[in-house]
């Protein structure tokens, strides 16, 4: 009896057994559509984040306020610099006030001083603010910025123009919007508002450019839902903060020089901000990289993924149990046909191969309805929650292979038993 | 008897001291205990014998479906006792064809699918070419297509026989053929054994029923496993003459 024919019989019985079929495949179904939704969902993170940290470039570095301990999460904080609202967004409390904050003077002093490490600072405020434009209300993601901004943030404008250093001096109601502000104000991306007045916290203010759409960031964030305007005018007109930042990106003059350029910043803000040894755990601000975030990033990617990857296997364990345990009854109900079977011929290797074809099919099958689900499950993550996802073929493969695998060994035992029953006994069954 | 041994020298079947016993609990049973036996080509035996008398076990290890505890069987010249389940897998898939007493088809599965099994089995590449031969040498070439559950006991057997026909065995073995099926079809059913017979296919069949016992050409009687007697048949019944008989009567019930 070759393999096709083996795989027809199995089939057969299969069909004439939907509701037991279903239920034995269940668990391998789950298992690999979970294990191929996994590695998706995981690839399409470190892609993403891949993706931000080369968008950004190797040679940014960010400094942040606040001592480690009580510091919020880098990865949530490069998140909202990035543009979504606040912190508190991401789960993760504001912490309390730092004894010393990043001040405006201090960004111009390292943009001054190090020239040979610094290309140039780009010191960020930021908030939460009312917007108004016709009869239209929303909330967005406020920064105040500086003119070196599109240069640190590989951030340029698409149409009309940033503001220049006259309006940053001058304090200027000025502003740069994204793309999804625009839409959330007009009902449509390509309305052109340049020229046109937006309201923040019910002040005026003129649109002089709509920023290059960036899209969604490395945590899923909408990096569009932005409005820049210059630092001083967010400081002293909407946000009342006096001076401090909350962050400040900076371009270093090359990946080689950041080493060196972490270095001189600490040291000058250790300084500045009159700390006591021991360093760094006195030290009341962080200084990040970029690669170190992805690395990070990367890690706790990777402990998800193997996570998961255990509860696949577990389940893939669980079905090629299930799939063990209906092969037994299989081989208990059909022990007349065994002996029919064997008494006109077919070799304890037949019948054998009979039943490991069928274990696998059920457990092949059940692979490829994993596989289909696991599939869909990524697109529709992908159509519907915006997220980033890639199906690796490798991974199908591996699913495939597996599934076919769980099946042959979990269908050993079950089917030698079969192959042993002795001919007479076996017609003799009732 | 010395009449079939002096038309064929060699026998088909040689049992020589056939001897099978179980372990039932702590009792030993013997259920063959020294058995002869020679069949020759072309003949048509049958083993007949109260139940309990080993007849089926002597039938088991005929068809190499199980082996003897000790002695000698030649079949077709070759030494079957010693035999493993591969090499006795071989021997029952090409030189014997089986017909039971269930009938024992495969449910859920077209005649012509039962009729291949044997076939597939064989790994004989003209198979449906075989098996339509063989089920329209039983009358069923017009349910080639049709299951089990949709066949009257008499064609179920009547497939059963072409299944066993297929592989174009030596030597044909049924197993209380009859024993399930209604006396105007069991008269078929030995009709259609008769007719193949006569085409030369050497058949052996159990049975209790000695009436059945007088369509075959000889009739071995077991007992308690040793050989009672061994005896041509006289008088035989040919079933074609018993079914003429039968429809008449049948024809005459309806009539009157």
């Amino acid at each position: 009896m070759n393999i096709f024919e083996c795989m027809r019989v199995a089939i057969r019985g299969l069909i004439s057994n939907k509701m037991r079929t279903m239920l034995t495949m269940l668990g391998i179904i789950i298992g690999v559509a979970v294990t191929i939704l996994v590695v998706a969902i995981g690839e399409g993170a470190s892609a993403r984040v891949q993706q931000t940290v080369a968008d950004l470039g190797t040679n940014l570095l960010t400094i942040w306020n606040g001592p480690p301990s009580m510091h919020i999460a880098p990865a949530a904080a490069l998140a909202a610099s990035s543009g979504t609202s606040a912190t508190s967004s991401n789960g993760v409390p504001v912490p309390p006030q730092a004894p010393n904050r990043l001040t405006l003077q201090q960004a111009e002093f390292i943009q001054q001083n190090f020239k040979q490490t610094v290309a140039a600072v780009s010191p960020i405020i930021r908030g939460n603010v009312q917007i108004r434009m016709g009869g239209t209300n929303a909330t967005t993601n406020l920064q105040g910025v500086e003119t070196t901004y599109p240069f640190v943030n590989n951030a340029s404008v698409e149409l009309g123009s940033f503001f220049t250093q006259s309006d940053v001096d001058g304090n200027a109601k000025v502003c740069v919007v994204g793309e999804t502000v625009v839409n959330n104000m007009t009902g449509s991306p390509y309305t052109n508002v340049l020229g046109r007045s937006i309201y923040i916290n019910k002040q005026e203010f003129k649109i002089l450019g709509v920023l290059t759409p960036k899209g969604t960031g490395a945590w899923g964030q909408d990096q569009d839902d932005v409005i820049l305007c210059p630092i001083t005018t967010a400081m002293h007109r909407i946000l009342h903060r006096n001076l401090t930042v909350d962050f400040m990106g900076v371009r270093c003059t090359s990946v080689k020089m950041m080493p060196l350029a972490t270095q001189q910043i600490a040291s000058y803000l250790r300084v500045e901000h009159h700390l006591q040894p021991p360093f760094p755990q006195n030290d009341d601000f962080e200084i990040h990289s970029a690669t170190e975030i992805l690395q990070r990033q990367q890690s706790i990617t990777g402990t998800m993924t193997t996570l998961l990857s255990i509860v696949a296997v577990i389940s893939l364990v669980v079905g090629g149990i299930g799939i063990m345990n209906i092969m037994l009854v299989s081989v208990t109900e059909r022990t007349r046909e065994i002996g029919i079977r064997k008494a006109i011929g077919a070799t304890p290797r037949d019948i054998l191969l009979q039943f490991l074809i069928e274990s696998s099919t059920i457990s092949l099958l059940g692979g490829i309805i994993g596989i289909a689900l696991g599939v869909t499950g990524a697109v529709i993550l992908a159509k519907v929650g915006g997220w980033n996802v890639i199906v690796d073929p490798s991974s199908v493969v591996a699913a495939l292979v597996v599934s076919a695998g769980v099946g042959v060994f979990f269908g050993i035992y079950p089917a030698s038993k079969a192959a042993g029953l002795h001919p007479i006994e076996a017609l003799r069954f009732e | 008897m010395s009449e079939v041994e002096s038309k064929q020298a060699q026998p088909m079947l040689s049992l020589r001291d056939i001897r099978k016993s179980y372990v039932m609990g702590d009792q030993v049973v013997n259920a063959l205990d020294g058995v002869d036996i020679d069949i020759y080509p072309g003949e048509f035996v049958a083993i007949m014998g109260p139940s309990g008398s080993g007849k089926s076990t002597l039938m088991h290890i005929i068809g190499c479906l199980d082996a003897p505890s000790s002695g000698s069987y030649l079949l077709d010249g070759i030494e079957v006792a010693e035999m493993d389940d591969y090499e006795l897998a071989n021997v029952r898939n090409k030189k014997i064809g089986f017909v039971f007493q269930g009938f024992n088809l495969l449910a859920r599965t077209s005649a012509q699918q039962n009729v291949e099994l044997p076939l597939v089995y064989g790994r004989r590449k003209d198979r449906a070419e075989r098996a339509i031969a063989a089920l329209e040498k039983v009358g069923l070439g017009n349910r080639l297509d049709h299951k089990p559950n949709q066949l009257s006991g008499g064609q179920q057997q009547r497939v059963a026989i072409a299944r066993a026909l297929a592989s174009d065995p030596l030597i044909i073995l049924a197993d209380e053929p009859t024993g399930n099926l209604a006396s105007l079809q069991s008269e078929e059913i030995m009709q259609i054994f008769q007719e193949l017979n006569d085409e030369g296919i050497t058949i052996v069949m159990v049975t209790h029923e000695p009436d059945i016992g007088k369509h075959c050409k000889r009739t071995v009687t077991i007992k308690d496993g040793r050989l009672l007697r061994d005896e041509l048949v006289e008088n035989r019944v040919m079933a074609a003459d018993v079914l003429v008989e039968m429809r008449q009567e049948h024809d005459l019930l309806h009539t009157a």
